[in-house]
């Protein structure tokens, strides 16, 4: 079996107690061998909109374009959409998938070749395109690179329903280049598909950053992995969220599974290890009581991988029941200060500067406590970091628009605390 | 207990699951705690509450007819047994080891039967109760160094107590305040083991005995098994029984509600005169103490050693004793 999964927790409750944390690893040395077990399908949508033409953006993006056609693995499915007012299929021909060769990833970057910026920017018709060619493989390891550098031109609410209406159908990993797009459309996409989001600042970092993204879908081999959450009567989850490698809240996407179980997406899988952390609130039980709170299993469809279980066993012992465990505190920490930052910046663009240093302060305390030292950088980027034991910072008069963005987007990023528990 | 798809809806979900995920019917054993029919799943949880329906350690007899018994019982405020014991019976021989692991470390439960297990075995080859439990602390400290992270990081510790019987001969020793009692016909136990305990270091320098026990710390052990322990040298004592009477060992779960010899003795001795069988005795004296709190898990064993002479000359009313009352003490030999 290449599913591990295993629960890190302090089982012991005080008397009374009903709240039930743990982090649960889930990692997979990549199914069968390495192999897919299903075929897939990747979709490039490039925005094609009149603005690209600034800075070069259009010419980066047909290169971008073109390294990630070349990343496409033989026997692959793949179509490029450019994207304007409408979605306008590229390669092939509309309604079409191509079947990824050296023949055709040629004929693909000669059509990239012709990829022209004029017209508006409508993200809610690029996404149901998209939809409408994975509909045409059901079962695939189907994942979606968009890229934008503007605000999407649809009616409000529109993207909202298109969201609504494909969720879950695919994978969608979203970049902005430039500073001209909103960080909160593109995780709005990112976070309904499962997906990411992150800066490109600079048109020149597009190859790179589309093959990296390209070869990691390349990388996954299953399609379409499920956390299954059993829990007793009487108890409900709180949350189920993922932690690592960046926080990304599951609760919502919760599908009821029988009277006592609900699933959770996880998207697609390969060589990878990722943390959850799930939060139960059970009924309480008395001293040297113990309780199967949650069994954990990493699901699909019917075929169980692996299993965690989460306990809880109450007890008298205060020393016992009030153990911190490492895991579980590290990444509370991990998702406040993702909330924190987001927080700030929410703050700091509404002129609340008072809010806006409270949050970055206890933002810079938090990255700093954790060893996230990649965060505690972004964040000194947007405030002067005076102590960041003690959360003390001042905001900046001047930031950079891309790195105030470049904060909010990578705010999610977390870091792994060593194995012990 | 046979795992089919749900009898009810047919949901092929239910095979291999004690419980149907459709319909929920349940397919198991009966929940003792909520109730509800077949609900134990496989991995002893139920499938309805979630409540833990019982561990294989939570109490297990040991019966060796007439010649031991023991018992081992998770009592009514800790949540598993910790506990650990062994008890081997061969021609004329008993070999009996009682361990009781530190709730304040890490798998304290592996720690006391991997104790008493080591111990168990290094007896079967030889009476050196020293040996077996040097080997017991070496078992016990490796466990340090089996590749789980968080027994590394909290070192798995136990108490010990072991006893070879040789006929009328009987080696004890120890480490902590897991107890050997000899327990005459009549009158108070002797009680043949020195508690490594705080209590006990604190009445030897001199402190009133009732202040000492009643003091939060009274119980703090202060030797054990384990990686962080110190050096251990095992106590140990030998002697000979003349008459006849029971070698007891047991964990602080029984001792705790029987600190006074007297009432040790008597309480006992009342329930071997209650029981048909040396096993009905131990497993209530169990039941005496989860009755009393069942504070923490209970662990009794029940030895009778008699002397050769004593069975020879039956009718001879002589008071049976170990070998030299006066002297007991000083048969327990400190090294």
């Amino acid at each position: 079996m290449p599913y591990t999964a295993e629960a890190f927790q302090n089982e012991f409750l005080a008397l009374g107690a009903t709240e039930v944390n743990a982090i649960i690893t889930v990692t997979s040395s990549g199914a069968e061998g390495g192999r897919r077990t299903a075929g897939a399908t990747e979709i490039i949508i490039v925005d094609a909109s009149g603005s690209m033409q600034a800075e070069g953006r259009i010419n980066a993006a047909r290169q971008a374009a073109k390294a990630a056609v070349e990343c496409i693995d033989d026997g692959v499915n793949f179509a490029i959409i450019a994207g304007v007012s409408t979605a306008q299929q590229l390669f092939p021909a509309p309604g079409q998938l191509a079947v990824s060769s050296p023949q055709s990833r040629a004929d693909a970057i000669r059509a990239i070749d012709r990829l022209q910026a004029s017209g508006g920017t409508a993200m809610g018709a690029w996404l149901l395109l998209a939809a409408q060619l994975f509909s045409q493989r059901p079962g695939d390891i189907a994942h979606a690179i968009l890229l934008t550098d503007g605000d999407n031109g649809e009616r409000a609410g529109y993207l909202e329903t298109v969201l609504d209406s494909i969720a879950g159908r695919f994978a969608c990993d979203c970049r902005g280049v430039g500073v001209n797009w909103k960080v909160s459309e593109l995780r709005k996409i990112a976070e309904a598909m499962l997906g990411t989001v992150d800066i490109v600042a600079q048109p020149s970092g597009l190859t790179a950053s589309f093959e990296q993204m390209m070869v990691k879908a390349m990388g996954k081999t299953s399609a379409d992995v499920q956390l299954k959450v059993w829990t007793p009567v009487n108890a409900t989850v709180r949350f189920v969220k993922q932690v690592e490698p960046e926080v990304m809240d599951l609760t919502g996407k919760r599908v009821a599974d029988g009277p006592r179980a609900s699933r959770y997406p996880l998207g697609s899988w390969g060589a990878e290890s990722r943390d959850y952390h799930v939060c139960v609130d059970v009924a309480p039980g008395a001293a040297g009581d113990e309780m199967l709170a949650a069994r954990v299993s990493i699901v699909e469809g019917d075929q169980v991988h692996a299993q965690a279980l989460v306990r809880a066993v109450w007890t008298e012992d205060s020393a016992l029941s009030t153990r911190i465990n490492r895991q579980v505190a590290h990444y509370t920490g991990q998702a406040e200060l993702a909330e924190a930052i987001q927080a700030g910046i929410e703050a700091r663009k509404a002129g609340d500067d008072r809010t806006a240093t409270i949050k970055f302060g206890r933002a810079a305390q938090l990255a700093h406590a954790s060893g996230n030292t990649a965060t505690e950088e972004l964040l000194a980027t947007v405030v002067d970091i005076e102590d960041a034991a003690t959360g003390t910072v001042r905001l900046r008069r001047k930031v950079e628009a891309a790195d105030e963005m470049a904060l909010d987007t990578r705010s999610t990023k977390t870091v792994r605390v060593g194995r012990q528990r | 207990m046979t795992m089919t798809d749900c009898a009810s809806c047919a949901d092929e979900r239910a095979a291999g699951a004690a419980f149907c995920e459709a319909c929920g019917r349940a397919l198991g054993a009966p929940c003792p705690n909520c109730g509800i029919p077949g609900g134990v799943g496989e991995d002893g949880y139920c499938q309805n509450c979630g409540m833990l329906a019982g561990r294989p350690r939570d109490h297990i007899e040991a019966d060796c007819g007439d010649i031991a018994a023991a018992v081992t019982d998770r009592g009514r405020r800790h949540h598993r047994n910790e506990d650990a014991m062994w008890l081997a019976v061969r021609d004329g021989e008993v070999d009996v080891v009682v361990c009781d692991g530190v709730s304040a470390s890490f798998d304290p439960d592996v720690a006391s039967e991997t104790a008493a297990n080591r111990a168990g075995e290094l007896l079967a080859s030889s009476p050196d109760v020293s040996a077996a439990i040097s080997g017991a602390k070496e078992a016990v400290a490796a466990l340090v160094t089996g590749g789980d992270p968080r027994r590394t990081a909290s070192n798995p510790a136990c108490t010990i107590v072991a006893a070879a019987v040789r006929g009328a001969e009987i080696n004890i020793g120890w480490v902590g305040d897991s107890r050997a009692y000899w327990l005459p016909p009549d009158g108070p136990a002797e009680q043949l083991t020195e508690d490594d305990s705080w209590a006990t270091h604190a009445i030897a320098m001199g402190a009133d005995p009732e202040a000492a026990m009643r003091d939060p710390k009274a119980h703090a052990i202060t030797a054990w098994l384990g990686a962080d322990a110190a050096p251990v040298q095992p106590r140990t004592g030998a002697f000979t029984v003349v008459g006849a009477g029971h070698l007891v060992l047991c964990s602080d779960g029984l001792w705790n509600y029987l600190t006074d010899p007297a009432a040790f003795g008597s309480t006992i001795r009342a329930h071997l005169h209650a029981g048909d069988t040396l096993v009905d005795a131990a497993r209530s004296l169990a039941e005496f103490a989860n009755a009393a709190g069942g504070a923490d898990n209970i662990t009794v064993a029940l030895i009778p050693v008699s002397s050769p002479v004593l069975e020879e000359t039956a009718a001879a009313p002589s008071p049976s004793t170990v070998a030299s009352p006066d002297t007991a003490a000083e048969n327990v030999v400190k090294e």
